[in-house]
C-alpha cells in the first residue's frame, strides 16, 4: 500500500472511531454502520476462504450457527462476551464440518455444496422447535453489558456493539494481513492455485483447507453472535437468511477478491449506499445494487472470479 | 403408517414427479449447451407462474389456456440469459453460478416491487376436486399437472430426437467444437436451447402455481430441485429425467407423509448435499441417448 493509501486508510479508521460521538450517538445510524461494519467482517473471513480457493454460497450458515450458539448460551445465563465467543467456536466447528464433507469437491460443485448446508442449518433452526424456538426463533436477547472503565455513552446501547464491530473488522483484517505475510498464506495460495502439484511439494491441501473454512467460519460465526445481542431476536428466516450468504460474496468480489481492504470497503459502501439512500426513496429495490455489482464484477471488472484460478492474486504485497 | 396412506403417497409424489421433470428439463437443457449453471431457473418459474396468476385473475380463463401465454412471455428473457451467457468468463461452471446468484437477487426484487410479498394461488374451481380410483384419492389439479407435463416432456422429446434443430442441439450439447466442425450452426442451436428452455420454464411456472404459493422467495427451492434431478440423471437424458423426477416426487411425498410439510425444503436442500458428496464429478457430460 502506497503512502496515500495509507493516509486514506488513516482517514476513514479515525472517522469510523469518532462516528458515535459526531452523530450524538444516535441509535438508529449507529445500528445501519454497525451491521455494514459486521458485513465487512462477513465479507473479508469469505474473501479469506476464498483466498484459499473455496467459493462460498453459504455463509449464512456459519453466520447463523454463530448467531443461535451466542444467543443460546446467553439466554442460558452465560456472560454475552463468552456467548459470542462460544458462538465463534460452533460456527468454526460447523465450517470445518462441510469443508471436511466436501474435500473432494472444487468450484461450482463446493459452492453448491456450501449453499445446500446453509439451507439445510435453516431447515433445522425451522424445525429443532425445542432448541431453536422454531420458526418465531428466540426473543429477550440482553444487549452487551456496559464496561465501567469506559465512559458510559461509548459503551451503552447501541454504541458498545458498534464499537465491538469495528474491533472484529479490525481484527479480521489483521488475521488476513498476517495471513499474507506468512506462510499461511503461502500454503493457501498453493492450495488455490495448483493443488496437485503443491500436495507433490509437500502442501497437503486437506488441512489447510479445513484451517480456511474453520477460521472463515469462526469470524463469520462472531459477526452472528454479536448481531443477534445487537436486534435481541434470533429467527431462522432472518439469521440464516440468503442475503448472509449472497452478499459477502457481492461485498467480496465486487471489492476485489483476495485483497485486505477492497471487501470491508465494498461493505461499508454498498451497505451504506442501499440503506441510506435507496430504501428511503425506493424500498422494493434497494437491493438493486448487490446484483448489478454482481453482474458487472462477473462480466467486466478483471480480476472478477477468472482472476481466481488464472492470475496471481492481486494487492497479495 | 397404513398402506393406504402409502399408496396414496407413492401415487401423489409420482404425479409431482411429472412435473417436476418439466422443470428440470430448462435447467439441464441449458447445462447441457452452455456448461451454465442457472440458479435463477426457480425465480424464472415463480416469475411465469406470477405472470399466470395476473392474467388468470385479471380475466378468468381456464389456467391451461395461460400456460402457452406465460411461455411465450419469457422469451425476451430468453435472449438476455444467451447474451449474458455468451460472455461468461473461465471457469464457466462457477462464473455462472456467481452471475445467475445476482440475476436471482434481481428477479426476486422484481417480483417483490410488482406483486409485493403476498402469498398467490391460481386457485381455479377446474383444478379442484378429486376422482377415486380403486381406493386411491387422486387430486384431479394434480393429474392434469402431470397430464400437461407429460405432454409437453413428450413433444420435447420428439423434438429433440426427431427434428433437424433437435438434433442439432443435442450434438452442440454432446460436443460444441465437434458440432460446429461437422457445420452445425452451433450458435443457432444455442438459441434454440434457450428459448425453448425459458418456453419450458414458463410454462412449468403456471403448473407450478395451480399446485403451491407463489412467493418472491420460493424460487430457490425450485432450483435446488433442478440441480438434485440433473444431478441424479445427468445432463440430456431425457428417459432418465423422468424416471429421477418421478422418483425425487415420490421421496418429497413420502417425507411429507412422514414428517409433515415443514421437512420438505430441507429435505431437498439435503438431497442436494448428499448427491453432490456422493457424485463428485462435474454435472456437464452433454447428451446421450
Amino acid at each position: 500500500m502506497g503512502r496515500p493509501g495509507r493516509i486514506g486508510l488513516g482517514l476513514v479508521a479515525a472517522a469510523l472511531v469518532v462516528l458515535p460521538p459526531l452523530t450524538g450517538f444516535h441509535p438508529y445510524y449507529l445500528y445501519l454502520v454497525s451491521t455494514a461494519l459486521l458485513f465487512g467482517t462477513v465479507a473479508t473471513s469469505w474473501n479469506l476462504l476464498a483466498y484459499a480457493g473455496q467459493i462460498s454460497f453459504g455463509h449464512a450458515a456459519f453466520f447463523g450457527l454463530g448467531g443461535y450458539g451466542a444467543a443460546l448460551a446467553s439466554l442460558a445465563g452465560l456472560s454475552p462476551w463468552l456467548a459470542i465467543a462460544l458462538g465463534g467456536g460452533i460456527g468454526a466447528l460447523g465450517a470445518a464440518g462441510i469443508g471436511l464433507a466436501s474435500a473432494r469437491l472444487r468450484g461450482a460443485y463446493l459452492a453448491l455444496a456450501t449453499l445446500a448446508y446453509a439451507e439445510i442449518w435453516r431447515g433445522v433452526a425451522h424445525n429443532w422447535t425445542t432448541v431453536s424456538g422454531g420458526g418465531e426463533g428466540l426473543i429477550g436477547i440482553p444487549p452487551l453489558p456496559t464496561l465501567g472503565w469506559l465512559p458510559l455513552d461509548f459503551t451503552r446501547g447501541r454504541a458498545g456493539s458498534y464499537y465491538l464491530s469495528l474491533a472484529f473488522l479490525v481484527v479480521v483484517v489483521a488475521v488476513f494481513w498476517g495471513m499474507l505475510h506468512s506462510r499461511l498464506g503461502l500454503a493457501f495460495a498453493a492450495v488455490r492455485e495448483e493443488e496437485e502439484r503443491a500436495s507433490l511439494l509437500g502442501v497437503h491441501p486437506l488441512p489447510w483447507k479445513i484451517l480456511a473454512f474453520a477460521l472463515s467460519g469462526f469470524f463469520s460465526a462472531l459477526a452472528g453472535g454479536l448481531y443477534v445481542h445487537m436486534v435481541g431476536v434470533v429467527e431462522p428466516d432472518l439469521i440464516f437468511s440468503r442475503y448472509f450468504s449472497i452478499l459477502p460474496l457481492v461485498m467480496a468480489t465486487f471489492g476485489g477478491l483476495h485483497t485486505l481492504l477492497g471487501p470491508a470497503m465494498a461493505a461499508l459502501g454498498l451497505y451504506l449506499v442501499s440503506e441510506l439512500l435507496l430504501h428511503p426513496y425506493v424500498p422494493a429495490f434497494h437491493q438493486l445494487p448487490y446484483a448489478l455489482a454482481l453482474i458487472v464484477v462477473v462480466l467486466y471488472l478483471p480480476g472478477g472470479l477468472s482472476g481466481l484460478f488464472t492470475r496471481k492474486p492481486r494487492g497479495a504485497a | 403408517m397404513s398402506l393406504n396412506t402409502l399408496a396414496q403417497a407413492l401415487v401423489s409424489g409420482a404425479l409431482l414427479g411429472c412435473f417436476y421433470t418439466l422443470m428440470a428439463l430448462a435447467f439441464s437443457m441449458i447445462l447441457g449447451v452452455t456448461r451454465a449453471l442457472n440458479l435463477a431457473h426457480g425465480d424464472l418459474i415463480i416469475l411465469g407462474g406470477y405472470l399466470g396468476y395476473w392474467l388468470w385473475s385479471g380475466s378468468g380463463l381456464h389456467p391451461l389456456f395461460l400456460v402457452p401465454v406465460a411461455a411465450a412471455a419469457l422469451l425476451p428473457l430468453a435472449l438476455v440469459w444467451q447474451w449474458l451467457f455468451d460472455r461468461l468468463p473461465e471457469p464457466r461452471e462457477l462464473s455462472s453460478l456467481v452471475l445467475t446468484f445476482g440475476l436471482s437477487l434481481l428477479l426476486q426484487n422484481i417480483m417483490l416491487a410488482l406483486w409485493r410479498g403476498e402469498y398467490r394461488l391460481i386457485a381455479s374451481e377446474s383444478l379442484t376436486g378429486s376422482l377415486t380410483l380403486g381406493g386411491l384419492r387422486l387430486n384431479q389439479g394434480r393429474l392434469i399437472v402431470a397430464v400437461a407435463a407429460l405432454l409437453v416432456v413428450g413433444g420435447l422429446f420428439l423434438g429433440l430426437t426427431r427434428t433437424r434443430w433437435g438434433r442439432a442441439v443435442r450434438a452442440t450439447s454432446l460436443d460444441r467444437d465437434a458440432a460446429a466442425l461437422l457445420g452445425i450452426n452451433v450458435d443457432a442451436a444455442t438459441r434454440t436451447t434457450f428459448l425453448l428452455a425459458f418456453c419450458l420454464s414458463g410454462a412449468a411456472g403456471v403448473l407450478f402455481a395451480t399446485l403451491h404459493y407463489l412467493y418472491p422467495a420460493g424460487g430457490i427451492e425450485l432450483t435446488l430441485l433442478a440441480i438434485v434431478l440433473t444431478i441424479w440423471a445427468g445432463v440430456g437424458r431425457l428417459r432418465s429425467v423422468l424416471v429421477a423426477g418421478i422418483l425425487l416426487g415420490v421421496v418429497e411425498a413420502l417425507t411429507v407423509a412422514w414428517g409433515g410439510p415443514r421437512w420438505r425444503e430441507t429435505v431437498v436442500a439435503l438431497m442436494l448435499l448428499v448427491s453432490l458428496l456422493a457424485r463428485s464429478g462435474g454435472l456437464a457430460r452433454g447428451w446421450s441417448h
